[in-house]
């Protein structure tokens, strides 16, 4: 950063930042962890975002870690159990930003892709593929890639009318 | 796994006590009370006021539930949280089950 742009900084080295809250944990995949964080998250967030985004991000969150934890270990032979997951939320203006991360095997492709509801086939009707059709209609700016042996996963959050007031 | 079941001669009530339907007991949950209904064979009405969070595991749970009952008996769900009627009206599966929100919001609407 050139000198220029820090000449408005006030001695704390920061002078309009509102602050925002922010989450941030480490946990295993397993759905007990999942659970644990996701109590946190609402802990956190609960008087600072609507009760109508609380619920949206905390079910993005659960397919997501969820789907780690079902999907991402690595076969038996590096014996180190579960993926570890990073994940870090802000609140922005418009939004919740999340940032997720792991270090299992990679997600397949064409779960980022856009996709539409599993068939509705009245005989017999689908037990899932559910979960990443949720990620893609409650998200916006959802992006992935893979790096040195981990998964990254950004999206938001976007808020609701309700969040309007605040 | 927390529920409470009520044979009458209408069907079969069953009150969920979870407050979570997730990955963490979605098999459980649906093991043990697809058991109970595939042995009842008759309508079932499903008290869910409690349960304040379901996922898609969740959500699998409750259609592989609506499976084991004959098509031609009703599943009704009642006293939907705002957070599980979302997840049935978002991969549109409130059109399989019979949903009854809450009779609380129309108090409230007074």
């Amino acid at each position: 950063m050139i000198p220029t742009e820090r000449q408005n900084a006030g001695p704390n080295g920061r002078i309009s930042t509102r602050t925002q809250p922010m989450f941030h944990r480490v946990l295993p995949a397993n759905p007990a962890a999942v659970r644990d964080t996701l109590a946190d998250i609402r802990l956190r967030f609960r008087s600072e975002v609507s009760e109508d985004t609380l619920g949206r991000l905390e079910l993005v969150l659960a397919e997501v870690m969820n789907n780690i934890a079902e999907h991402a270990a690595r076969p038996s032979s590096a014996g180190e159990g579960a993926p570890s997951i990073h994940l870090s939320i802000v609140r922005h203006d418009g939004g919740l930003a999340c940032a997720i991360s792991d270090d299992g095997v990679s997600l397949p492709e064409d779960c980022i892709l856009p996709r539409g509801l599993p068939a509705m086939d009245p005989e017999d009707l689908p037990e899932g593929g559910f979960g990443w059709y949720l990620i893609q209609d409650l998200t916006q700016a959802l992006c992935y890639y893979r790096e040195d042996q981990r998964n990254f996963l950004a999206f938001r959050v976007p808020f609701s009318a309700e969040d309007g007031a605040r | 796994m927390q529920f409470t079941v009520i044979d009458t001669d209408a069907g079969l009530v069953i009150t969920i006590a979870e407050t979570r339907i997730d990955a963490a007991i979605a098999t459980r949950f649906k093991d043990k009370l697809r058991e109970i209904i595939i042995r009842h064979r008759k309508p079932v009405e499903m008290r869910m006021a409690a349960v304040d969070f379901m996922d898609s595991s969740g959500l699998g749970a409750m259609i592989a539930l609506r499976k084991a009952l004959p098509e031609d008996l009703p599943m009704v769900l009642q006293d939907l949280t705002p957070n599980v009627e979302r997840v049935f009206r978002l991969t549109r599966m409130d059109t399989v089950f019979h949903i009854r929100p809450a009779a609380k919001s129309e108090e409230q609407k007074e």
